[in-house]
């Protein structure tokens, strides 16, 4: 098997030009048809390793982005789903009571998730003011499938040691299966708390239908 | 019709010699550069053998005119048709040519001009043959590396090869005009290529044999300088001590008279045919009284290993003077020829000399005979010219035959050699070429700097931002980029313009306020230091070395190019260095 000129260049991370270079002077064994260069495999193998060069073949390499593969705001709290009126007195009653009802999370976990939104709670608070609160576990949750983006209103608002001391009514959980998710997840929902007619659209209750339309605008 | 007869059968060799190379050679080409250094070895031998029976020749026919008072213009007249001929004909720079091979080998992988294979021969055979005073060897030398070179390219081979080949050459041109097949060997190595690897050494010891075998079989005198045996004590060894002393002493003087009087003729405001005319008549006034600094002089050697020159030691000392002098005259100021035989003649003189003058202080201590001095004074001048104590060693071992001088050569060499680097570090034949910043040794860094060149390794993948960007904007492209660094062109006609350094505006970038009030040109930093692509690595190295960057723009005529950053220098650095220093 032979490969090309641009390939080797690629495994070994110069540019074509320095190959081209190293063929004319003789330092790496190609075989020449009427204008190209080829490389056979096991050649090139040899030779990086008796050179102390390093190949590194296509995929061996960390190919995927920093970012890691993307999920829509939209799709997680497809996912996640609304809930309405839901019960508690504080801070912690309504935590618990949010993730009870909640149906996309496995009951036999559901203990370990409140334990860990406590623990996050307790370094610092995510009642981010106006009334709102990102609850979210600080390492991502491993056992779930896909990520999802939770929002509970709550009865009556609760006191959630938020920034701006308000009493917080609406819980916008956030769960992720990994860390390169959950970042992407936070920025984009933060992005849409900014926009002032999102969040008075938040405050009325909509339908999940409804809010995941208007994430998709504003993801657009 | 007739051409296109010619033409298919060419065509078909050369696409069997492809298919043959691919097939046979790709892995392993050691037998194909052997059978290519014997064919390089023999026709440089050929070469060699050509010029020295020629020389021989003209001598032969100018021997009776030499006595007539006229015969002191014949230097000149052979100087001004060498240089003539140099300059007109065959446009090739005076002088012996060596340098010029050595950069080729190091710069270009052995690339000469197929010209240069016969063009210094003609050259030296006018100007030795009408008296000058230089030695054949030099133009051997370039002209056996032109073949090999030349041999290499129609082979088709690749640089090292050809380098391989240029060496087999020099080494088969040594070898046949000395008759000395392992000074040939060690020169090459030594001098010309500056390693010793495996894959060089065997072709080129092979070539050395068939140039060897070539001049022996044509010439059939087997050594250069006959004489019989010396005895060599322990005395004659401490003696060494200062004859190397003394040949150090000299070598310095040569190499700096030589150098001083090329770089004078230069600065003369006459043209080069009468510059050459002016050193031969020069060479022709010294030959009056002293007949010894014409040509090559193996004749006067000869008569001082035998012992049987007949100067005093004051005559023998102004003979040395006068014989570097006739040199420079000849070499410095247009002639042709190499400095080997003068080398050898200054030696044996100096060691001559050496001699009178500790018999004349010490006339009670039993030294050996004048003419083992004469050879010891040999292997001193030449390893201290050359600064090259193996090809000092082995040549004066194989053209005397004298074996039994090892011991006390390998102290004047090594002694000698030592002495002169202390006083001229760089040797005759690399201080032209260190002077032109022209002298990159394998494995060194200037090597590896000029063998890298900025096509490879510029980055042109590069987010640019128009000069009016607002603020806001740039941020945003900041976020998509992994930039540190971003040229700012002009709109419209995206002239360079500036470069904006994210660690320098740190402090805007995490200020939401300044978003909206600046425009990028009120940012960016226009004294910055750029590149061109026709710099070479080492000036754009200290370029950023200048203003601490460590990544530089290249710009061409106002128009961005690509980035050129240290990261990438080190990577590409490191692998080259790996490359040029690995064993194989």
């Amino acid at each position: 098997m032979t490969i090309s000129i641009t390939e080797l260049s690629s495994y070994i991370g110069v540019t074509p030009a320095t190959i081209e270079r190293w063929v004319r002077q003789g330092r790496i064994p190609a075989s020449r048809s009427k204008d190209n260069f080829r490389f056979r495999i096991q050649d090139v193998e040899k030779w990086a390793s008796r050179q102390n060069i390093q190949l590194n073949y296509p995929g061996s390499r960390r190919t995927e982005p920093v970012d890691g593969p993307s999920v829509k705001l939209s799709a997680a709290v497809k996912s996640g789903g609304i809930y309405y009126n839901v019960q508690g007195e504080d801070k912690n009653g309504v935590l618990e009571a949010g993730l009870e009802i909640m149906e996309n999370i496995p009951a036999d976990f559901k203990q370990d998730v409140l334990e860990r939104i406590l623990e996050r709670e307790k370094a610092l608070s995510t009642g981010i003011g106006n009334g709102i609160a990102i609850p979210h576990p600080r390492d991502p949750l491993g056992y779930l499938a896909y990520p999802m983006v939770t929002i509970c209103f709550l009865n009556t608002p609760v006191d959630f040691h938020a920034l701006d001391h308000q009493p917080v009514s609406m819980l916008i959980f956030l769960f992720s299966t990994s860390l390169s998710l959950h970042l992407p997840l936070l920025s984009s929902l933060s992005r849409c708390l900014k926009n002032h007619r999102f969040t008075e659209f938040l405050k009325t209750g909509p339908s999940l239908e409804n809010l995941v339309k208007e994430i998709e605008i504003l993801e657009a | 019709m007739k051409l296109q007869r010619f033409l298919i059968p060419m065509a078909f060799v050369k696409t069997s010699y492809i298919f043959l190379y691919n097939r046979l050679f790709r892995h392993d080409d050691r037998l194909l550069m052997i059978a290519a250094g014997v064919v390089t070895g023999i026709c440089s031998g050929l070469a060699a053998v050509a010029l020295r029976l020629s020389l021989e020749w003209i001598i032969e026919c100018l021997h009776p005119v030499r006595h007539y008072t006229w015969a002191i213009v014949l230097p000149g007249i052979g100087a001004v048709l060498s240089s003539l001929y140099l300059n007109k004909i065959v446009k090739e720079a005076p002088g012996h040519g060596v340098p010029e091979v050595i950069y080729a080998v190091s710069r270009y992988g052995g690339l000469l001009r197929f010209r240069s294979s016969f063009s210094r021969l003609i050259s030296s055979f006018l100007t030795i043959g009408s008296g000058g005073s230089a030695g054949p060897e030099a133009p051997v030398v370039m002209s056996g590396s032109a073949i090999g070179s030349n041999i290499a390219k129609v082979l088709g081979l690749n640089d090292r090869q050809r380098v391989t080949l240029v060496g087999c050459g020099t080494s088969g041109a040594i070898a046949a005009i000395f008759n000395a097949p392992i000074a040939g060997l060690i020169f090459a190595a030594e001098v010309i290529l500056g390693e010793w690897k495996f894959v060089n050494i065997i072709p080129i010891a092979i070539a050395a044999v068939a140039g060897a075998e070539v001049s022996q079989a044509i010439i059939p005198e087997q050594v250069l300088f006959n004489h019989e045996p010396f005895r060599l004590g322990i005395i004659d060894s401490s003696a060494c001590l200062g004859l190397a002393l003394g040949t150090a002493l000299v070598s310095v003087l040569f190499t700096k008279i030589m150098r001083q009087s090329g770089r004078f003729a230069k600065g003369t405001k006459v043209p080069v045919w009468c510059r050459a005319a002016i050193g031969g008549s020069v060479v022709g006034l010294i030959s009056m009284k002293f007949p010894v600094v014409l040509g090559e002089g193996y004749s006067y050697i000869q008569s001082m290993i035998s012992g049987t020159f007949s100067m005093g030691l004051i005559l023998t000392g102004i003979a040395v003077i006068a014989k570097v002098v006739a040199t420079s005259a000849t070499l410095g100021w247009g002639g042709s020829g190499g400095i080997f035989a003068p080398c050898l003649l200054i030696g044996s003189l100096t060691g001559t000399m050496f001699h009178q003058l500790i018999v004349s202080l010490f006339p009670e201590t039993g030294f050996a005979g004048s003419g083992a001095y004469a050879l010891l004074g040999m292997t001193g001048l030449i390893s201290g010219v050359m600064q090259a104590p193996l090809t000092g060693i082995f040549l004066i071992v194989e053209i005397t035959g004298g074996y039994e001088t090892i011991l006390p050569l390998i102290l004047v060499s090594s002694l000698s050699s030592t002495i002169t680097h202390y006083i001229e570090p760089a040797s005759f034949y690399f201080k032209e070429l260190i002077d032109r910043g022209q002298f990159l040794r394998p494995g060194t860094d200037a090597r590896i700097l000029a063998d890298l060149n900025l096509g490879e390794l510029l980055e042109t993948k590069v987010h640019t931002a128009p000069e009016n960007m607002l603020f806001r904007d740039f941020i945003e492209l900041i976020k998509i980029s992994e930039q540190n660094y971003f040229p700012i062109l002009e709109e419209d006609t995206n002239r360079f313009r500036g470069i904006i350094k994210i660690s320098a505006i740190r402090r805007y970038v995490l200020d939401p306020g300044m978003y909206d009030m600046v425009f990028i040109n009120q940012i960016m930093d226009t004294r910055i230091l750029a590149a061109s692509m026709t710099d070479d690595l080492q000036e754009v190295l200290n370029l950023m070395d200048a203003d601490a960057m460590d990544t530089i723009p290249v710009v061409e005529e106002d128009r961005f190019i690509g980035m050129i950053s240290k990261t990438k220098i080190l990577d590409l650095y490191r692998r080259e260095l790996m490359m040029q220093t690995s064993p194989h």
